[in-house]
């Protein structure tokens, strides 16, 4: 891979295009993001090329193993699995995306203005996060979604709150780091403007750690959406959420483990997908963890 | 060093009341009326609803509530009784706390005892083919939502093979597959980091150092490397272990096992809004007693922290540091 | 340099080290030998990433294995060639009869170990002795470097820099080894520490009558330690003698431009005469003469140059095949 030097030479190390050209030549980034990406248009189509609608219910068909007429076979009700599963990966996927977007959004606002202004402010909204990290992830989405209740925007909210505080930390913890670097002293000292310098150095390097926990985040809360979900506090059935899905198979796991294999599968390529996107990054921007 | 413990209670308690403070606030708006929750299916006069509410104390300003449930939890460890039975919720949590507290160490020894000497392997053969092996099934691992894990081993080793018990608690095998599911997916992330650890300390001087004086390879990486190489996995440690206490949620339902976790997850369906604060409010207690005592289990492993400790020096940007790897789930390999 | 007799007690035939950096290969090292009398002093000079480090390494074979692409040559202890050792043998002689004072004191301990374990370890190994003994001459060997006994119990972060460096020496010296290999012992010292620790480093030499070889890219540390000075670019020796040889009669183009580069009071120059340019890029073979592009002398036979060496005396050989003439001589 570092063979390829010459090439993206001339871009900055860390910067979104070098981060991407990359990533095209890694290959199990490609590979993840083909996955992501195919999941995505076959959700979205996934009504005009199926053959069943992911409500219609054939009573004949209930419980059916994967067949020619259902490739992936029918759960309780006889409803098309394949069906669902395609049209149900735009849960996993929405959730998992708005979730980490809002908490992006907050956690780096916040963590920019305690990192920048330091101080009072600084303390008093560390000590506020402090409150969110007393809790496991997955609790604190839990009880989010106690006074919420349920529902994909409310599971959506409840994601996005939860992880706030990780990016703002991050966040916070990446412009204490790059204030202090040296080049950033340099440019100070000939005289750079500071908007140059957010612009031209402390943004392009702190964006670079963001996007890793970006795409982790996605398969973070896609997976706890899904566990949500399961526990009949995130999304509830009918919709074909795949936590959902499994919840409702775990009753015929004995006779019919098909119906809780399957979701289970598309979860499973789902967050290795974007923890392999996630990881390429890492790899990226941090070439000493490599070798 | 006393002092510095000291220093972190009183960072730690006013935190925890804060916590149970919003927790509170926030549970007072779980739609539905606790009254009604409390009284139950069926038609009430409005006299009785009345009467029940004032019997609940539900009637006194909010503020008087809240301050009436911090002094009962501070003070007497007493989190009120639930809306639905009327049971003590101390109780409730004394007696699932065990379950939980079992699966929690269970899991951790496996994690610890497999994570490490297979980290310790896929760094020394790095790039081997076992390496690469380890890496990919971590991977999958890792990607594996718990509960279908759990499925998965429920379907095979109980209800196929008949091994195991699939559900209750009990024996110690009631608890074998339930720990297996629960530490599958983060044994993954724990021996990778264990690994990437592993490998950024051979690199370190000091291990060419202890190479250069003669000693023997097997002394070099568990007499120098290793111990330097824990010092950042004990934070991974401490917070999956304080995560588990805190209930592993998905699996106690799965397997049916009456933990704390069970608990909270019943209290949301149940509406039943006091179970769900004082599980919640206890969950944060032993989740920030366990990072407590991480912290300070650092200070005893690593002499440069007890050092700054000592004296009052505290690098913010390495604590941040810590504070944030390792968290969610470990997937954290900063 | 290469005909000298048989049993030196230490010698470097012919190493070659290449490192691997992704699909590059950096060529680190290329065909350095030396020999070294017992009781003698070496320095070896140059610029930073010259290949210095990467001989001392190979000495002891202590180079990253994940990143050694190929070494080969032979480095003869005692006629025992160390690289067709294995590992029980080649233990024998790290840290007992060879032992190593790293660059940079900082990274050379082992943060969560005392120093007097780290000093007894290689000690208990070399000697099988009990524990109480090897601390025991862990502390007689902290007095000597001149840390008080007391302090034997605390970790390395309790020392400042140039106390770490003095414990990374009673390391090293903690076996009486017979060669003592000091890569840059001093550069990341501050300027008041280098020359005492220096001095504690040349004492203990002379005590011990350990050989020793010096790496630095300071010739005043040279002048004031070395017996023999061998001067590395782009991983060869390319001046090679006595120190009255190459301070009196610098030869190669490259050593002549060292010393053009330092200050010289006795003389009142207008400003210093740095080399221009930069070294080579390792990860290129190249064609001809390494400081070809950087030379003041550079003609048409240099692009063809094969490295033959050009002895100037019994002690002084260079790689030079247009060297400056007598009357040129600065």
């Amino acid at each position: 891979m570092k063979g390829n030097r010459k090439d993206t030479g001339s871009l900055k190390p860390g910067s979104l295009r070098y981060v991407w050209r990359k990533l095209l030549r890694n290959k199990s980034a490609v590979f993840g993001l083909t996955v992501v990406c195919v999941l995505i248009v076959l959700s979205l189509i996934s009504p005009l090329i199926c053959r069943y609608d992911y409500r219609s219910m054939d009573g004949l068909n209930a419980y059916s193993l994967p067949s020619a007429e259902h490739l992936l076979g029918c759960d309780e009700l006889g409803r098309d699995i394949l069906s669902r599963v395609l049209y149900g990966a735009r849960y996993t996927f929405i959730i998992g995306i708005l979730s980490t977007a809002i908490a992006a959004v907050l956690g780096i606002a916040m963590g920019a203005v305690a990192g920048y202004f330091g101080g009072a402010v600084d303390s008093a909204l560390m000590r506020f996060l402090d409150i969110f990290q007393s809790f496991p992830m997955l609790i604190l989405a839990m009880a989010f979604c106690a006074v919420f209740g349920t529902g994909i925007d409310k599971c959506i909210l409840a994601l996005g709150i939860s992880n706030i505080s990780g990016f703002a930390r991050l966040m916070r913890a990446n412009i204490l780091r790059i204030r202090n670097m040296e080049y950033v002293e340099a440019a100070t000292s000939i005289g750079c403007p500071t908007r140059k310098i957010i612009t031209g150095h402390v943004i392009p390097n702190a964006i670079s750690p963001i996007i890793v926990e970006i795409a982790m985040g996605i398969s973070r809360n896609g997976l706890a959406s899904s566990s949500l979900s399961f526990l009949g506090l995130g999304v509830q059935q009918p919709t074909p959420e795949w936590g959902a899905m499994l919840s409702s198979a775990r009753s015929y796991i004995r006779y019919y483990p098909h119906m809780a294999i399957i979701p289970g599968i598309f979860i499973l390529i789902t967050v290795l997908s974007f923890n392999l996107i996630g990881d390429a990054v890492r790899d990226i921007l941090d070439p000493t963890l490599k070798e | 060093m006393v002092r510095y413990v000291l220093k972190r209670l009183l960072i730690l308690i006013p935190t925890l009341i804060a916590v149970t403070i919003i927790v509170f606030t926030l549970m007072n708006f779980v739609p539905g009326d606790p009254v009604m929750i409390a009284l139950g299916s069926g038609t009430h006069t409005p006299a009785e609803v009345e009467a029940k509410r004032i019997a609940m104390g539900l009637d006194r300003p909010f503020l008087v509530r809240l301050g009436e449930y911090l002094k009962g939890v501070f003070f007497h460890f007493d989190f009120g009784t639930s809306l639905i039975d009327g049971t003590s919720i101390q109780y409730q949590l004394m007696t699932r706390f065990p379950n939980t507290l079992k699966i929690a160490i269970y899991s951790i020894i496996f994690t610890v005892v497999i994570g490490i000497p297979l980290g310790v392997f896929c760094a020394q053969h790095a790039n081997s083919v076992g390496d690469r092996f380890a890496l990919i099934v971590t991977l999958v691992l890792d990607s594996m939502p718990s509960f279908w894990l759990a499925l998965l081993l429920m379907l095979l080793f109980a209800l196929k093979l008949h091994w195991l018990p699939s559900t209750g608690s009990g024996s110690f095998k009631y608890f074998i597959l339930p720990t297996l599911a629960n530490s599958l997916g983060g044994l993954a992330g724990f021996t990778r980091q264990v690994r990437a650890s592993m490998l950024e300390v051979t690199r370190s001087d000091f291990v060419t150092t202890a190479r250069s004086k003669g000693i023997n390879e097997r002394k070099v990486v568990y007499g120098h490397a290793l111990p330097n190489a824990l010092i950042p996995i004990l934070t991974l440690v401490g917070m999956r272990f304080g995560g588990m206490l805190g209930g592993a949620t998905v699996i106690e339902v799965i397997f049916s096992i009456p933990g704390i976790g069970q608990l909270l997850v019943n209290g949301i369906n149940n509406r039943d809004s006091t179970v769900v604060t004082g599980g919640i409010v206890f969950i944060a207690l032993t989740f920030s007693l366990i990072m407590l005592l991480t912290d300070l289990a650092y200070s005893l492993v690593d002499p440069r922290i007890k050092a700054q400790y000592t004296s009052h020096k505290k690098k913010s940007g390495e604590e941040e540091k810590r504070h944030h790897g390792g968290r969610h789930h470990g997937r954290r390999d900063e | 340099m290469n005909e000298k007799k048989e049993s030196a007690f230490f010698s470097i035939r012919d190493l070659n080290v290449q490192y691997k950096s992704g699909a590059q290969t950096v060529y680190a090292v290329n065909g350095v030998s030396f020999d070294l009398a017992a009781g003698e002093t070496l320095g070896l000079v140059g610029e930073t990433g010259a290949g210095k480090t990467t001989i001392a390494k190979s000495i002891l074979r202590i180079l990253p294995p994940h990143a050694v692409k190929k070494m080969e040559g032979q480095v003869l202890y005692e006629g025992e060639d160390i690289f067709q050792m294995n590992d029980t043998e080649l233990r024998k002689i790290r840290g007992h009869q060879i032992s190593m004072i790293f660059q940079d004191p900082m990274t050379a301990l082992n943060p969560v170990k005392r120093v007097n374990e780290q000093i007894a370890e290689g000690y208990i190994q070399h000697h099988h002795c009990t524990k109480a003994e090897a601390e025991k001459r862990a502390e007689e060997m902290l007095e000597l470097v001149g840390i008080s006994a007391d302090r034997a119990g605390e970790y390395p972060h309790q020392f400042s820099g140039g106390m770490k460096q003095r414990v990374v020496i009673a390391m090293a010296l903690a076996c009486s080894p017979r060669l003592l290999i000091a890569d840059e012992p001093t550069t990341a010292l501050d300027v008041t520490i280098q020359a005492q620790v220096l001095d504690l480093i040349k004492r203990l030499r002379d005590e011990l009558g350990t050989s020793m070889i010096l790496i630095t890219h300071d010739l005043g540390v040279v002048a004031g330690i070395c017996d023999q000075v061998a001067v590395i670019y782009a991983g060869r020796i390319i001046e090679y003698g006595t120190k009255a040889d190459v301070f009196r009669h610098p030869t190669h183009p490259y050593t002549i431009g060292l010393f053009g580069a330092l200050p010289d009071l006795k003389k009142d120059v207008e400003r210093l005469s740095p080399i221009e340019g930069l070294p080579p890029d390792p990860t290129e073979q190249i064609e001809g003469c390494a400081f070809y592009p950087r030379c003041e002398r550079r003609c048409e036979k240099c692009k063809s140059y094969r490295y033959e060496p050009t002895r100037l005396s019994d002690t002084h050989t260079i790689l030079c095949c247009n060297p400056a003439g007598e009357g040129e001589e600065k």
